[in-house]
This record gives structure tokens, sequence and C-alpha cells, in this order.
């Protein structure tokens, strides 16, 4: 395999990371104001926990050589979509079916704000990793045209 | 990759009539020599794996239309991986070419 496709594999890993992150805050934008879930309760805000993976056995092989180091990086996963401990809002709406006996209901721990932050940052990552890969193709591309017009 | 492409150099060096010849030779007649890698075996392995890497490109976009792949950057990337290997392929076929040229032009 060449070497440019671990590069563009890294970037791969990237935009599937950032897919995945997209998936998780549409979800939470999607349930910004469900009341029922499967645990019980109302919704709770996911978010996705990122983690470095790396080829662990080239990567102890040769610490200290960089070759070993670079050949070692397979990029980013997913390591957890963990829930958002935060506590649930509380309001007032004695008309919401499941409203309690005072009248409140309780909501989603989600801010829309923040998500519609976090949806702009996922974007921006996502089309950072494309810039990466597009990177890759023109390295490859200049390479190339090594020995060419000489 | 980088190995294979060593013996572009050595036409241009030692024995570059002997080297070129070789380019014509069936595979059965490369197994005789087997002093050296024999390029016409890098030229086929080469091929090979960018025809692994043109199957690949298909597979995932034929897997993006039967709705099995979910990311479209991943038939993207293959496309773009077998296209790259294409080009890399083809610049080695051109600068064989070129050499096999140049050798034959040359006045007895």
């Amino acid at each position: 395999m060449l070497d440019v496709f671990r590069t563009l594999n890294i970037s791969a890993s990237g935009l599937t990371a950032q897919r995945a992150r997209l998936d998780v805050i549409a979800s939470n934008i999607a349930n910004a104001e469900t009341t029922r879930s499967d645990e019980g309760g109302p919704y709770r805000r996911k978010t996705v926990v990122f983690r470095e993976v790396y080829e662990s056995a080239i990567h102890d092989a040769g610490y200290r050589n960089v070759r070993a180091q670079t050949d070692a990086m397979r990029g980013v996963e997913i390591a957890a979509i963990e829930a958002d401990k935060r506590p649930f809002r509380w309001i007032y709406d004695p008309s919401h079916p499941d409203a309690n006996e005072e009248g409140y209901v309780q909501m989603p721990n989600v801010n829309v704000l923040r998500e519609m932050v976090d949806l702009i940052n996922a974007q921006r990552s996502y089309e950072a990793n494309v810039t990466a890969l597009n990177a890759t193709k023109s390295f490859v591309n200049a390479a190339l045209q090594i020995g060419k017009g000489g | 990759m980088a190995q294979s492409m060593d013996p572009i150099g050595k036409i241009g060096s030692a024995n570059p009539i002997q080297r070129v010849s070789r380019v014509g030779q069936t595979p059965r007649q490369a197994e005789k020599s087997e002093i050296e890698p024999d390029f016409m075996k890098i030229l086929q392995q080469a091929l090979e794996e960018t025809n692994a890497d043109q199957y690949e490109a298909e597979r995932a976009a034929d897997e993006f239309a039967a709705g099995r792949l979910s990311n479209i950057h991943d038939v993207l990337i293959s496309a773009e991986k077998a296209a790259m290997s294409l080009r890399l392929t083809l610049e080695v076929r051109n600068k064989i070419v070129d050499a096999y040229r140049e050798i034959m032009r040359m006045q007895l």
C-alpha cells in the first residue's frame, strides 16, 4: 500500500469521527424538547469523546524513531458517546401531559444555542480534515511533477 | 512503492540496453534471469496493486449505491486512492517508455 494512503486514512478517520459527532449534535437538537426517553425522564444531552488511534506494535517498537511514530498513526476514533450529567431544566407548563402535580415539566438538559456552536465546530473540523486530505493530494501531484519539463 | 521505483534509475545507469531489452521479455523468459528482481515483475506487481485499488473504489461506489456504506467521503477517498495509484503507475510506465525510446534513437 502506498505510504500516502495512510495519510488519507488518517484524514478519513477524522471525517468519520466528525460525521458521528454531527449525528450526536443532530440528535441533541432534535430532542431538545423531548420529555420521554428509554431510561425514563427527559432526553439527556449526549457528547462524543474522541481517542487517538495508533498501531501500538509499531509505536512501541521504535518510540524514538520518527518514522516508526508516523507509521503507527491511524488517526482518530470515537471512544464513547457519553451522557451529559448536568441537571434537567424545570419549566412551568401545567398543560403539558408530563407535568407533575405542581405543573412543572422536566425538560432535556440541551441548550440549542450551545448545540449550534458545536455544530459549527464540527462543520469546521470536517472542512479542516478535507483540507488536509486535499493537501495530501497536492503533495502527491507535486511529487509526480518531479522530472517533468526538465 | 519507493523501492519498486529504483530499477528506473538503474535503467539509465550501468547497462541500459540489457535492462531495457528485458521489458519486451515474456514472464517465462524473465524467470530464467534470477540475478535481480525483474523489472517486468515489479511493473506487474504495481499494476496489480493499482488494479486492486480500482476494484476497491468500484466496490465502495457499489456499496454506497446499495445504501450499505454510510459515508460519502469513504467512497470519494477510495476513488481518489485509485486515481492516485493509477497516476503513479502511469508515470512509472511513461518513464520506462521514454527510456526505451531514448535507447532506440541511439545511433549505432
